[in-house]
């Protein structure tokens, strides 16, 4: 009666719950689980067919939440991760905008590609001064760097059109298809960024992700268990660097135009709230979060039209107000961020009928 | 007679005047359980912080498995097989138990280039790891961030990083220390075991004298950065010159 009972109970939780794996690889896969593994089809499948079912507007906000998803992750990989603190990520976007925007056309990809390769250089060398520096001094010499990248951005005229900025053909095509369309805007972003949150999703649970949380949690301990410091911090800018380049050529792409003031210090820090609403330590951070600070701001204008056309003007001042508010509230009733608010909930639910 | 695997020949280092090593010197043969005592600033740390490579000291040679190691980082000597755990638990606080003992693991299994991940290196490295959680009995605990463990675990759990790189010398530097008597017997057993099955050769800096006599296969005694004595653990309590620095010249 016991035995059959335990393999009654055994059968249940392999079908049903998330805990019982029956090996390490198990353990270590993408989804573990049947629901784990559908609901990633079902993400993977609805993020391809959202661009059929949107209107032009929700299609524009949508993209720019990829594009704040993809510069905030690679921040994470480098905040969250490395531990090392940056407020240079917009530079990084701005980087990978005004490269990809010399190559445009059939070449779109190539462009792109080539201004995270870009962006991942200078931040090699932006992560340099970290193998001397750690913490708020780090943060200043970021700062340093997000101020020297703004003014050649708005000075270097013949490679970034100076303050007016460069701006796209509008009739340019990529394999016939139009540019000026957000749909194959969106498309394109699309493959860049979901092979890119695998591959952050894989190497922050592998050797290079163990050696950023050590360098993180104690660099001498780290130290005396072989992890490279110099590597490992390198690596870790570069990475964070490439992302936000990536995350720059889908931007340029998706306003057809560049200029120096999507690249300023406040995107900088609003590329920083990501990692900190979002919830440092997993990819899915960088993703809720970015959907926060991008939804959250049209949400209230929504709001604010819908109080009637002649309050708009009036309630836009009190939405900054308002997105403040809500932000630090976030950080004092949830500092483990979006994703430890998504885990109570899970949890909640697991046991859910019979939480005893 | 066994190989000798770790010789250290006058080691000299002080800080501003302040001496804590003066011309030590011993040697460590291979399976030992070698054991360093002396009072409270008597250089103990010091020296293991010299043997990994954390301070270079003013004068003297390390020679470990027959090579000096003068001028390499620590990162080397870990890589070469030379452990260390530390005095303050020095964990990585917000990794899980299994993610610490992963980073150790790679020392023995083998890293690969970490920006390419490699996924049948990634299970050796699990599967040595959930080898060594088993054998300390951490395993109900390896998904729980180190640091939310109790004082005990986290000792052991840093054992565990340790020895899962499968070092030839590990240093341990006061693993006892803080501990209730079950758990001093626990770890005690564990060293015992891991030096037995896996050949790992022990230098124990530890206060508790009582386990130190036990255990130990050698001791060496220090007080000021000087040796007192070197020698069988049998001898220590007779020695004049220990029981003056412990105990005061009255005695």
């Amino acid at each position: 009666m016991y035995r059959l009972s335990q393999t009654l109970t055994d059968a249940f939780s392999r079908r049903f719950s998330r805990t019982v794996r029956e090996d390490y690889r198990q353990d270590e896969a993408y989804a573990s689980t049947p629901q784990g593994r559908f609901w990633l089809a079902v993400a993977i499948i609805g993020v391809l067919v959202l661009p059929l079912l949107l209107p032009q507007y929700p299609l524009f906000v949508t993209t720019q939440i990829m594009i704040a998803a993809l510069a905030g992750l690679g921040l994470h990989l480098l905040v969250g991760g490395a531990g090392q603190i940056s407020l240079g990520q917009a530079a990084f976007v701005g980087i990978g905008a005004y490269v990809s925007s010399h190559l445009s056309g059939d070449l779109a990809p190539l462009g792109i590609l080539a201004g995270g390769l870009v962006a991942a250089l200078i931040g090699i060398v932006l992560g340099i001064p970290s193998l001397r520096i750690k913490g708020a001094y780090l943060a200043i010499a970021t700062l340093a760097f997000q101020f020297l990248a703004d003014y050649v951005f708005k000075r270097w005229t013949a490679f970034t059109g100076g303050v007016a900025g460069r701006s796209l053909p509008a009739e340019g095509t990529f394999l016939g298809l139009p540019l000026a369309d957000d749909r194959v805007v969106y498309y394109l972003g699309l493959v860049f960024a979901i092979p890119m949150f695998f591959y952050a999703k894989r190497l922050l649970s592998t050797r290079a992700g163990r050696a950023w949380f050590a360098v993180r949690d104690n660099d001498l301990s780290a130290q005396l268990s072989g992890v490279d410091l110099v590597r490992s911090k390198l690596t870790a800018f570069a990475l964070s660097a490439f992302y936000g380049g990536i995350a720059g050529g889908i931007l340029m792409h998706l306003i057809g135009a560049v200029t120096p003031e999507n690249f300023v210090l406040a995107f900088s820090i609003q590329y920083l709230a990501i990692v900190i609403v979002g919830g440092a330590g997993t990819v899915l951070g960088a993703v809720l979060g970015a959907l926060f600070i991008v939804l959250i701001p049209e949400i209230l204008s929504v709001m604010a039209g819908a109080f009637g056309p002649q309050y708009v003007a009036q309630l836009s001042a009190w939405r900054s107000v308002a997105f403040g508010v809500l932000i630090l509230l976030f950080l004092i009733l949830e500092p483990r961020g979006l994703v430890g608010l998504w885990g109570r909930i899970r949890d909640y639910f697991r046991t859910w009928p019979l939480p005893y | 007679m066994s190989e000798t695997l770790l010789e250290v020949h006058d080691l000299h280092l002080s800080f501003r005047g302040v001496k804590a090593l003066a011309g030590v010197s011993f040697s460590v043969a291979e399976g030992d359980l070698f054991a360093v005592i002396g009072p409270n600033g008597a250089g103990k740390t010091s020296l293991l912080n010299v043997l990994s490579g954390l301070y270079r000291p003013q004068q003297g040679r390390v020679v470990f498995m027959g090579e000096d190691l003068a001028g390499q980082s620590p990162q080397q000597r870990v890589r070469k097989g030379l452990g260390r755990t530390f005095q303050n638990l020095e964990l990585f606080r917000g990794m899980t138990v299994l993610d610490n003992v992963k980073l150790g693991a790679e020392l023995a299994v083998g890293g690969y280039t970490d920006l390419m991940p490699k996924a049948q290196i990634e299970w050796k490295i699990r599967h040595h790891a959930e080898e060594v959680l088993d054998y300390l009995h951490l395993s109900p605990y390896r998904h729980v961030p180190a640091g939310a463990l109790p004082y005990g675990l986290q000792k052991r759990v840093e054992v565990a990083r340790a020895l899962a790189g499968r070092p030839r010398l590990l240093l341990l530097d006061e693993p006892m220390a803080g501990l209730s008597l079950e758990e001093k017997q626990d770890l005690a057993r564990f060293l015992l075991d891991a030096r037995r099955e896996w050949g790992v050769t022990l230098v124990l800096v530890e206060h508790d004298l009582k386990a130190v006599l036990e255990l130990s296969t050698g001791v060496l005694v220090m007080s000021y950065g000087e040796v007192l004595y070197q020698g069988a653990p049998a001898g220590v309590r007779e020695n004049p010159r220990v029981a003056e620095a412990y105990l005061g010249r009255s005695a």
